[in-house]
């Protein structure tokens, strides 16, 4: 027998064609199959048969009459052909639908990105689910907890040799070096990591030796942008480097470059350098030290391995490395998932910057919130729209139309409309992006994934379906007798209705509210006497003497170079109250000290390393005693200041002229105590400071110290001329000439000090976004509720109106049950408000009330907007000729 | 009404149409064209192009020449109709007005 093309192929098309094309289709296709055949290519033959038969399946050539013409399908259409007509036919509706859904579904996916960018921190790495960061945990006593996420150098050894669950581990610790040469000479934060590290993560090579990038010590990779910024086009591979660790300057070889670190990744660094150096960075002793915590470590565990039989085991390896030195449950190691990093407060922050989980839920809570809102608006406005349709639902049913079918067609309805509000939605989110970033600080990307069209799918389906549901019941349940006599429906429905109404209220007033709240707390805090001054005032970050290798000789060193740069900054009339100090307001994280006195408490204070006219330049106030005397040599050497709250801790009675209540202390006397001034963000309040000109008798007596901001001294100046660039300029002038070579950084400490609320600030503003969009969509949804309402109630008003009714009376007719609405709205949203926001102020240590004022002023807020929605229509109602409204009937 | 442009597919079709004059159906002008051209097109795209021409009016089909490698079925034959023939006449005219102005400029551009 002759071939024949592919059987199943040939009844393919003769199902889909068109009868009308069939034959001559389907003829053509053999003709060109036998001529391939003829030619001997059997296989092309068959195989071109079958491409052009799927080819050939396209629109025009579809039997259209038997496959799409069946009942469900050409319902469906007409449905949506209806809905389009009935859409287009009530403008005014329709567009306050559409606007208030496409507003929230803006703010929905405006706010969903970001959170979800928050959650998907570290969430890239392939090997997520493996890679662990170890955590430390000293527990001496009740207050004598030691907990941190950096760990001692020994742990990569002790945890790879002692554990076969375990792949590898890495460290990772970032210090700040010079690098660079001449006058290319930048500070930077330079990662010291273990040479297996691109092995655990996922950060790719792009350049050089992507195998084994830090073979040798004396390589160091570079992120691609940061190749840039050294070697700009030029290769830097096989480049040197010179790298300025303690008074060494050591020549570095670019091995590699790696693409740059995404922006969700809790490990970063611009350039890095093989912990193989750690004997030069952190000295011999560390090496081996169990006490000494400094690069965070992470830990691979293999395939099917469980990170617990590594935890139960962890005891046993540290008894028998520490037997003599701690108690069992003294010295504990935990593992924390890469991916629980970011979002996690309870462990303390290491390398990476931790951010608040509870933010990221409200804001997740809220854009829900909006969603609903507008939904909630939609479903208003429709159940309100079929009052005026209860004819046609007549007719339709009159007709024959089933139940299900009616609620298809109104169904066809919210689905239209949603699937138009997503569109809309969509592209305002992408238009409104760089606003939002810009306004809330964020840093969010809309970057288009193919999940992304099935996300909006579902919110076009989930928001079609759950809004309109309500309405097509409602409208498919009317009684075809009673709409066609003309009675009036039942009442039941406007009790949903208005109860809609209550809600979308009672989140609006309750967003309004928490805005006023939050804003009142932040200008709180940023307006708070702190009880010193730090207008206009410049903080220079100075550099201490590379060889300088004990912290009190780097502190001192670096004030003396201080000094110089004082001298010359003094010539201008502008700058005055020069000062130096270890740290400067705007920065938490000043030097935490801790020692056990002569009772056995242990005690922890904070130092402050200062020069005699710190004091001064910050206006802090003396309460006792005096301050620190430029002239003289003892205070220099041994004069010390409280304050007041550290007089009160140590339990100091007429502190001035004693000691603190510790041995170990050198020669030291305090001369005097200062107010309880804020120095730490109003998050905390204020802790035990002291103040010291030498910080070595101090340091004698203190058995642990923290440091979470540097404690090398800063150079602390008033500014008072009257532009703020020309400071610029003056530092960097006097700054080349001082020390050429070092990069000038500084900074107002007001910028700090605002900084230090940069998330609340964030939110607050997220907030504001939400509440004033929430605001447009509860207001659209009156507007039209209100037009609604006039319509069918025209004839009462006229009548009324001929009867005597003035027009206040029809106003207040009209507003009053919305009043009414409004009012238990406000009524319920006061109590959540009171809940969830005392949560978030809980967070301050200073913080507001929430008096009642707030409240009344967010109803307020509520009412007049309310009413400036309604107003207009009620107005034009209430003013409308009687004769107008029921000449015909 | 609005006057339909030919596509260049579309043109070519249609000449081809117009000189295979009733011995035009699809795998005939697939070969006239790629004997012509060179141009290897699929015989769905012919479809498609000449079931758009005859919704423009520019080709009439009727059915007819049922041979055995067909299996029997009939062919669709297409003729170039008068609005098809004036619509080849005018693209003509347009191209060779065009062709015929284009040495002058050409040579204007090289002096420049």
């Amino acid at each position: 027998m002759k071939p024949q093309p592919p059987k199943w192929a040939d009844r393919f098309l003769e199902w889909y064609c068109n009868p009308d094309l069939l034959e001559d289709l389907q003829g053509d296709l053999h003709e060109i199959f036998a001529e391939k055949i003829a030619t001997g290519k059997a296989r092309s033959a068959r195989f071109y048969f079958v491409w052009c038969v799927l080819r050939s399946f396209r629109f025009s050539v579809i039997n259209r009459d038997s496959k799409l013409k069946n009942t469900t399908l050409m319902m469906t259409k007409n449905n949506f052909k209806i809905a389009f007509r009935v859409l287009w036919n009530d403008k005014f509706n329709t567009l306050l639908s559409l606007a208030g859904l496409a507003i929230g579904i803006t703010c929905f996916i405006l706010m969903g990105f970001y959170v979800k960018q928050e959650l998907s921190y570290d969430q890239f790495n392939t090997k997520k689910d493996r890679i662990y960061r170890v955590w430390l945990k000293e527990v001496y006593g009740p207050d004598q907890i030691f907990f941190n996420s950096v760990t001692p150098i020994i742990f990569e050894k002790t945890l790879e040799d002692n554990f076969g669950e375990i792949e590898t581990v890495v460290q990772f610790d970032k210090i700040n070096y010079l690098v660079g040469q001449g006058n290319d000479r930048y500070n930077e934060n330079v990662g010291v990591i273990s040479p297996e590290f691109f092995n655990v993560f996922d950060f790719p090579l792009i350049k050089g030796n992507t195998e084994t990038p830090l073979q040798d010590r004396n390589n160091i990779v570079l992120s691609e942008s940061y190749a840039q910024k050294y070697f700009g086009l030029r290769d830097p591979i096989g480049q040197a480097l010179p790298v300025q660790i303690g008074e060494e300057v050591r020549e570095f070889i670019v091995s590699a470059v790696y693409a740059d670190i995404p922006k969700e990744s809790s490990v970063r660094f611009d350039m890095a350098i093989s912990n193989e150096n750690n004997k030069d960075i952190y000295g011999e002793r560390a090496m081996t030290a169990w006490f000494n915590v400094s690069p965070e470590t992470y830990v691979l565990i293999k395939d099917n391995a469980n990170i617990n039989s590594v935890e139960a085991g962890i005891p046993a390896v540290v008894m028998s490395n520490l037997k003599e030195r701690v108690n069992p449950g003294e010295y504990n190691i935990g593992f924390q998932p890469l991916t629980d990093i970011h979002l996690n407060t309870e462990i303390p922050v290491g390398k990476a910057p931790v951010g608040n989980p509870t933010y990221v839920y409200i804001l997740a809570i809220i854009s829900v919130l909006v969603l609903v809102t507008a939904g909630v608006n939609y479903t208003t406005l429709s159940i309100g729209q079929s009052l005026k349709r209860s004819k046609e639902v007549g007719v339709r049913k009159v007709m024959g139309a089933m139940r299900t079918s009616l609620v298809n067609q109104y169904l066809s309805e919210s689905l239209l409309i949603s699937f138009f509000a997503v569109l809309v939605g969509i592209a305002l989110a992408h238009v409104a992006l760089p606003i939002f970033n810009d306004l809330t600080g964020a840093d969010v990307s809309l970057s288009f994934e193919p999940w992304h069209m099935l996300l909006y799918i579902g919110l076009i389906l989930l928001i079609g379906l759950a809004s309109g549901i309500y309405p097509a019941l409602v409208l498919s349940r009317l009684r075809v007798i009673s709409i066609l006599q003309g009675k009036r429906q039942s009442n039941s429905k406007h009790y949903i209705r208005k109860g809609m109404v209550v809600f979308q209220f009672v989140i609006t007033v309750f967003l309004i509210c928490s805005t006023l709240i939050m804003r009142k707390q932040l200008n709180y805090i940023q307006t708070k006497d702190l009880g010193i001054n730090y207008n206009t005032t410049v903080s220079v970050p100075l550099y201490p003497d590379p060889a300088a290798n004990r912290l009190s000789t780097a502190i001192s060193s670096a004030m003396e170079k201080g000094n110089l740069l004082k001298e010359k900054l003094n010539q201008y009339g502008s700058i005055s109250d020069i000062g130096m100090g270890s740290h400067v307001f705007g920065t938490d994280g000043w030097a935490s000290l801790a020692y056990t006195d002569d009772e056995g408490n242990f005690r922890r204070f904070r130092l402050l390393d200062v020069d005699p006219y710190y004091m001064n330049t910050f206006n802090i106030k003396i309460k006792s005693g005096r301050s620190f005397d430029p002239e003289s040599g003892l205070d220099k050497r041994q004069s010390i200041i409280l304050n007041q709250e550290a007089v009160d801790y140590f339990g100091i009675k007429d502190p001035i002229g004693k000691r603190l209540p510790g041995k170990g202390f050198g020669d030291h006397v305090i001369i005097g105590v200062t107010d309880n001034f804020n120095y730490s963000s109003l998050h905390n309040a204020v802790e035990p400071l002291v103040i010291t000109q030498n910080v070595v008798p101090i340091f004698q007596g203190i058995s642990d110290n923290g440091f979470g901001d540097s404690p090398i001294p800063k150079l602390v100046f008033r500014y008072s001329g009257a532009q703020l660039t020309q400071v610029k300029n003056i530092l960097e002038k006097e700054w080349k000439n001082t020390f050429p070579g070092e990069e000038l950084n500084f900074s107002f400490v007001e910028d700090n000090m605002k900084a230090q609320y940069a998330s609340e600030n964030r939110m607050s503003k997220l907030v504001t976004v939400s509440t004033i969009l929430s605001i447009i969509i509860a207001s659209l949804g009156l507007l039209g509720l209100i037009v609604l309402v006039i319509n069918s109630r025209i004839k009462e008003i006229g009548i009324r109106k001929v009867v005597g009714a003035s027009g206040l009376t029809i106003f207040r007719l009209l507003a009053s049950s919305f009043a009414m609405q409004l009012l238990l709205g406000i009524l319920l949203s006061i109590p959540i408000t009171y809940w969830l926001m005392s949560g978030w102020l809980n967070d301050f240590a200073y913080r507001i009330d929430i008096g009642i004022d707030t409240f009344v002023l967010g109803s307020l807020i509520a009412l007049v907007l309310a009413f400036i929605a309604i107003g207009y229509h009620t107005v034009k109602a209430a003013m409308v000729n009687p004769v107008d409204s029921i000449r015909t009937e | 009404m609005k006057r339909s442009q030919l596509g260049e597919l579309e043109e070519l079709v249609l000449l081809t149409v117009g000189s295979l004059y009733e011995e035009a159906y699809a795998v005939a002008i697939l070969n006239v064209i790629k004997e012509q051209t060179g141009r290897n097109i699929d015989v769905t795209a012919i479809h498609s192009v000449l079931r758009r021409l005859e919704k423009k009016g520019f080709i009439t089909s009727s059915m007819g020449g049922a041979t055995q490698e067909r299996g029997g079925r009939r062919k669709k034959l297409f003729v170039l109709s008068q609005a098809g023939r004036r619509a080849l006449d005018e693209s003509m005219e347009v191209r060779m007005a065009l062709y015929n102005k284009m040495p002058k400029l050409a040579f204007a551009r090289i002096a420049s």
